[in-house]
């Protein structure tokens, strides 16, 4: 076991006694392979070549599956790790935020470098990972499942610093409480930004405060509203049935709120309350200048703007609905869509309602979605699956971490629907680990079903019966892929194959498989419910119904959203998440991650919907828009998504495998400026290929972020042959200069890390362009604004 | 039944056959690097891509299964150049020689690795027919060479160069002057010379600069230790100096499918190769088997038969994409992989990547 210090000194004894106890619930067959190195990694923090080989010894999995599989998923560690594991965000909206610099400084600050795995005390090990779903609070680090949002380079030390003191502290959870007679109900969000927020220290303020004043309210949690940037979110519901709703909730305001709004019931309690309430004020600045003092119509004004323009299906009752509650999501409808298909349809009514409802695929491609349930049903073969696709692994995108976490029991009803249609009897949910809250919210409300009697043996007292459980992806974004996904479930490298044969005629076990997204199964129950037409009516002419988008990057109000198909990308931008802010111009929408592309602001006006968003060279993906202002650098953007999709390529096909690796190498020389216009066009060339020769989907759209760039941004590139970069981004081609504005007050000295300002008091102070390694501190700490990064090559 | 086009004939075929055998059987040739009749399909290397016209999509015809109403375009030049452009991207993370430097530079193209290999094995009688049939026309050439090939010799960087030269001299001193005039009546006529050297034209990999420490991978060819002579006067001390020879050349340089290809599509050697992993050699002792990573492909075809024979240890795919690469098992050492089976493996490696010591 883990000592410590950190540092492994598990005996042989230990090994062998961990894996034998996995042994035990997993089983010895060779598809469990993933489950059992997940199992034993979690016991021993790492997987030592010992415990590899005693896997291998102890079960049916051979040493060439355990060496490709251990291998071929990034969640897995062969060489031992720091206690801690700092993990840092390098999805999109962190990306454009400055992630980059972050790690640069966390790397500094823990002395980690390139030869070593933890810090010199083994305290931390620092991991890049793909995306945490955070996207609106970026750049995002997580340390051992604590969140810190908004970081900047000059705040690391003070997160380490926190970090240890505060692994200490206490935080209390509410008790369930069913009493009706309350004053008010307190809902506070519990998704995963809500939480990174700090919506947990606010709710064990909360309870404080409660026991303090003896406050006869209700806590509860409710999931995600959407409006991701502005966490902790709160809302106030009276008895009188008045909403009152704060954003970004502070600690220390938590009383005051609470207290304007319900009224203690003892007056000493009162009065007492009151002198803490004045002499707070006199000591808090927050409290002045707090957001209790601003008038409501202020204060919700961008809440309402953010809201107004989306319609919630997928999202219904998002704010309101508990998601661990299977009473409450049956009390508002839940389940009675599963009801009505199962005790009056038969399987060809319901999958002729949802291939009438005009639904399509929402991870990416757009497939009808009832064309591919008849394809299941009329397969040959039994059993027959269900696979719920949450291997959302886009860089920029949460949407199925969300509708996991605030909506399980829809998701499952969507689910068994499905499996009721195609004759399925097992539904597997395929969850990225990095997602332990949804798998966790899943995994209770699986049981819920089971206790109530939705999932198992004759449900409604019917002839049918399901099952579903849950399959934990170990990080790999190519197993978002459907046969890759399957291959994956097998216990095999998340290879995928040419299709066809689709998944739905044979998939897992070779069996027919039905896969579909997470979002796709959720608006199954609300098209059941409210019939296909309700449905069609919202949307295009070939894009019906909504969809869910992850808004994130250089906006003002991002967030989690529903809008209607047909909805243009200014409207998203401009009206739901209030324009680009900080004086910056709109420049451009990346839509689709990796597989999707650059839609200029020229080009803003297109509505969003599948065929319309393929034309410009993008792509719907699974859904998350990232907004890029005029510092961003459209180079630098096509390199990103380039080395993710290459770093993340199975390496099956060679156009993928090598191709991607070229392309790469070509846009890192644009970036350094080293690159020729030659090189530009031997560029272009090699994405067609990419594009054509690849095998699967990820191959196929890779070139696409670098394909866009050029058809809208040639110009941009075409600066870089020059040493150019006009965002002032690419790191070889700028530097940080000290202009005139100086006062010399010597913050910039003090803050830089590698001493490359002298300490100049009173002086205009310069920066020693040898040393510096623009990590962008002096920048930061300026109050003058007098640092300013120029383009090397003028 | 389907019906579908190839190369706009109209064809009838029956369910479930692949695009790559339908096209065969019409006598329509599709290269392959990664595919194997006896084993499943697998569409790795992409170059027996084929257009489906109806759809614009390109597939690899190896796994696409013809299907009712495709039209299949396997020879415009669209489909050409994509097939190249896999085989050059193959190629350029490709970092092996076909041949030995001392070989390319020779004005005879004379087989010197051949040579050493057969004096080290003590096959005198197999060395000197070999001089006879390639340096037939100038049998005592090597006396007047002022020596490109021991000036190329990869062993002059880590100490001298095998002394080539006095080598194939003392053994053209054993050939009987009557060999010689038997020869000389078998002169190759002009157009067979031109034959030899067109084939000497062959399409050439070149490794590039090496990286640090990859040319002591060479060094595990020879043994640990080596006399060395530079003046050959009898067969066993040619046999001691011929140790020292690192067998630069590629193993398959006659059986290569990767060069075949390359031929065929009249490809030139990439320039900038990719540096992947650094040129590495394992010699499993016990069976002989030879594999080097830098010249792999990945097409999976080892791992795939390994897994047809069910042998274990074998060989398996270990990481992801660009870095991933054939390997044997994390947990097991490269001597003990591949106990039974592995000639049948060697064979059917596309590329010099396995091969066995000799």
């Amino acid at each position: 076991m883990t000592n410590d210090c950190g540092c492994e000194q598990t005996s042989q004894e230990d090994i062998t006694s961990v894996i034998d106890e996995v042994i035990e619930f997993t089983g010895r067959d060779p598809e469990k392979v993933i489950l059992i190195l997940q199992e034993v990694q979690k016991r021993l923090n790492w997987l030592p070549s010992e415990a590899v080989k005693y896997i291998c010894k102890v079960t049916d999995i051979t040493p060439g599956q355990i060496s490709g599989v251990s291998t071929f998923y990034s969640q897995f560690r062969h060489l031992p790790v720091g206690k801690h594991t700092i993990k840092i965000c390098s999805g999109t909206a962190c990306h454009v935020k400055g992630s980059p610099l972050i790690s640069d400084a966390f790397k500094r600050i823990l002395k980690i470098d390139n030869t070593r795995n933890a810090s010199p005390d083994n305290l931390f090990s620092i991991e890049e990972v793909a995306c945490l779903g955070c996207c609106t609070l970026a750049p995002v680090v997580q340390i051992d499942g604590k969140t810190y949002g908004h970081v900047k380079p000059t705040q690391v030390e003070g997160i380490i610093h926190d970090f240890l003191i505060s692994g200490n502290q206490s935080i209390k959870t509410p008790e369930s409480d069913r009493n009706e007679d309350i004053d008010a109900e307190i809902r506070i969000g519990i998704g995963s930004c809500c939480v990174a927020g700090g919506s947990k220290e606010i709710l064990s303020e909360i309870i404080t405060v409660k026991e303090r004043y003896n406050l006869n309210i209700r806590l509860k949690p409710v999931g995600c509203v959407g409006v991701c940037n502005q966490t902790p979110l709160m809302e106030i519901v009276t008895k009188d049935n008045i909403h009152s709703r704060y954003t970004n909730v502070s600690k220390i305001q938590v009383e005051e709120i609470l207290l304007k709004h319900i009224r203690p019931r003892s007056l000493n309690k009162r009065i007492k309350g009151n002198i803490n309430d004045l002499v707070d004020t006199f000591l808090s600045e927050d409290k002045i200048s707090g957001q209790v003092n601003i008038p409501i119509e202020l204060r919700e004004k961008y809440l309402n703007n953010f809201l107004n323009h989306q319609v919630h299906i997928a999202t219904k009752n998002s704010g309101i609905l508990s998601p661990e509650s299977y009473e409450e999501y049956c009390m508002s409808g839940g389940f009675e869509a599963l009801y009505r298909c199962i005790k009056d349809s038969d399987q060809e009514a319901v999958i002729k309602t949802i291939t009438d409802s005009g639904l399509r695929g929402r991870g990416g491609a757009g497939f009808p979605t009832g064309k591919k349930w008849g394809i299941s049903l009329l397969a040959s073969g039994n059993p027959k699956y269900v696979i719920c696709n949450g291997d959302e692994g886009d860089p920029g995108a949460f949407m199925d971490r969300m509708l996991l976490e605030s909506f399980p029991f829809r998701v499952i009803e969507g689910m068994i629907i499905a499996g009721y249609s195609t004759g399925a009897i097992e539904g597997i949910f395929y969850i990225r680990a990095e997602y332990p809250l949804a798998v966790t919210r899943i995994r209770n409300a699986i049981k819920s079903c089971y206790d109530n009697g939705i999932l198992g043996h004759n449900i409604f007292d019917t002839a049918f019966s399901f099952n579903i459980k849950i399959f934990e992806g170990a990080g790999a974004f190519v197993c978002g892929e459907e046969t890759a996904l399957i291959s994956s479930l097998e216990g095999k490298r998340g290879n995928p194959h040419l299709r066809p044969p689709y998944p739905a005629v044979k998939g897992f076990r070779d069996q027919p498989t039905l896969v579909n997204n997470v979002e796709t199964l959720t608006v199954v129950p609300w098209i059941i419910t409210n019939g296909s037409e309700a449905f069609r009516s919202v949307g295009t002419e070939k894009s019906k119904g909504t969809k869910v988008f992850a808004l994130a990057g250089k906006i003002s109000k991002g967030g989690l959203i529903e809008v209607p198909m047909g909805i243009t990308i200014r409207e998203i931008v401009e009206k739901i998440g209030d324009g680009v802010g900080d004086s910056n111009t709109f420049k451009a929408v990346q839509i689709g991650g990796p597989s999707g592309g650059c839609i200029p602001a020229s080009k803003a006006d297109t509505p969003i919907d599948y065929e319309e968003l393929t034309k410009l060279g993008a792509m719907m993906g699974s859904g998350g828009m990232v907004v890029l202002d005029n510092t961003d650098c459209m180079v630098d953007m096509a390199k990103y998504f380039l080395t993710f999709t290459h770093k993340q390529s199975c390496g099956k096909c060679t156009f993928c495998r090598i191709g991607t690796k070229h392309m790469l190498n070509i846009i890192t020389g644009l970036t350094d400026g080293k690159a020729t216009l030659e090189d530009i066009n031997e560029l272009e060339k090699l994405c067609k290929s990419v594009r054509d020769g690849s095998l699967c989907g990820l191959g196929k759209t890779a070139p696409n972020p670098v394909l866009t760039g050029l058809r809208y941004f040639r110009e941009e590139y075409e600066e870089h042959t020059r040493g150019i970069c006009r965002a002032n981004k690419c790191r070889n081609l700028i530097k940080y200069n000290v202009n005139d504005k100086c006062t010399g007050c010597t913050k910039c000295s003090q803050e830089c890390p590698v001493k490359a300002i002298p300490f100049k008091p009173y002086e205009k102070h310069e920066i020693n362009q040898l040393i510096c390694t623009k990590c962008d501190n002096c920048r930061i700490v300026c109050p003058e604004k007098a640092i300013e990064i120029i383009n090397i090559n003028g | 039944m389907v019906k579908l086009k190839i190369n706009n004939t109209d064809l009838e075929v029956k369910d479930g056959v692949t695009i790559l055998d339908i096209a065969r059987g019409a006598g329509i040739n599709i290269p392959t690097l990664c595919h194997n009749e006896r084993l499943p399909y697998y569409s790795s290397c992409m170059v027996c891509m084929v257009k489906d016209q109806r759809t614009g999509n390109f597939l690899p015809s190896c796994s696409a299964l013809g299907q009712d109403g495709m039209d299949i375009d396997c020879s415009s030049e669209e489909v050409i150049f994509l097939r190249q452009k896999a085989v050059e991207l193959l190629l350029s993370e490709h970092r092996a020689e076909c041949e030995a430097p001392c070989k390319v530079v020779c004005p005879a193209g004379y087989n010197i690795p051949l040579m050493n290999r057969l004096l080290g094995a003590k096959d005198f009688e197999g060395a000197l027919k070999l001089s006879i049939e390639q340096l037939h026309s100038y049998p005592l050439m090597c006396t007047d060479c002022p020596g490109y090939c021991e000036n190329a010799c990869r062993r002059k960087k880590v100490d001298t160069p095998v002394s080539i030269k006095n080598m194939q001299i003392f053994i053209s001193q054993q050939i009987k002057l009557e060999n010689i005039f038997v020869n000389q009546q078998n002169i190759l006529p002009a157009e067979d010379k031109g034959k030899s050297e067109k084939l000497s034209k062959r399409f050439t990999s070149h490794i590039g600069r090496l990286e640090e420490g990859e040319l002591m991978e060479w060094l595990k060819e020879c043994p640990d230790e080596v006399i060395r002579v530079r003046e050959i006067s009898d067969k066993e001390s040619a046999a001691l100096e011929s140790a020292s020879c690192m067998h630069c050349d590629c193993r398959a340089m006659d059986n290569c499918r990767l060069r075949d290809i390359a031929d065929e599509f009249s490809i030139k050697d990439p320039r900038g190769k990719l540096v992947n992993s650094p040129i590495q050699k394992k010699i499993n002792i016990n069976t002989g088997l030879i594999f080097e990573n830098a010249k792999c492909i990945k097409c999976g075809l080892c791992v795939r038969l390994c897994e047809d024979f069910k042998e274990e240890p074998a060989l398996c795919f270990v990481n992801r994409g660009f870095i991933s690469i054939i390997s044997e098992p994390l947990t097991e050492e490269f001597n003990n992989i591949l106990k039974f089976r592995s000639k049948e493996v060697i064979d059917i490696c596309p590329t010099g990547a396995l091969s066995h010591f000799k």
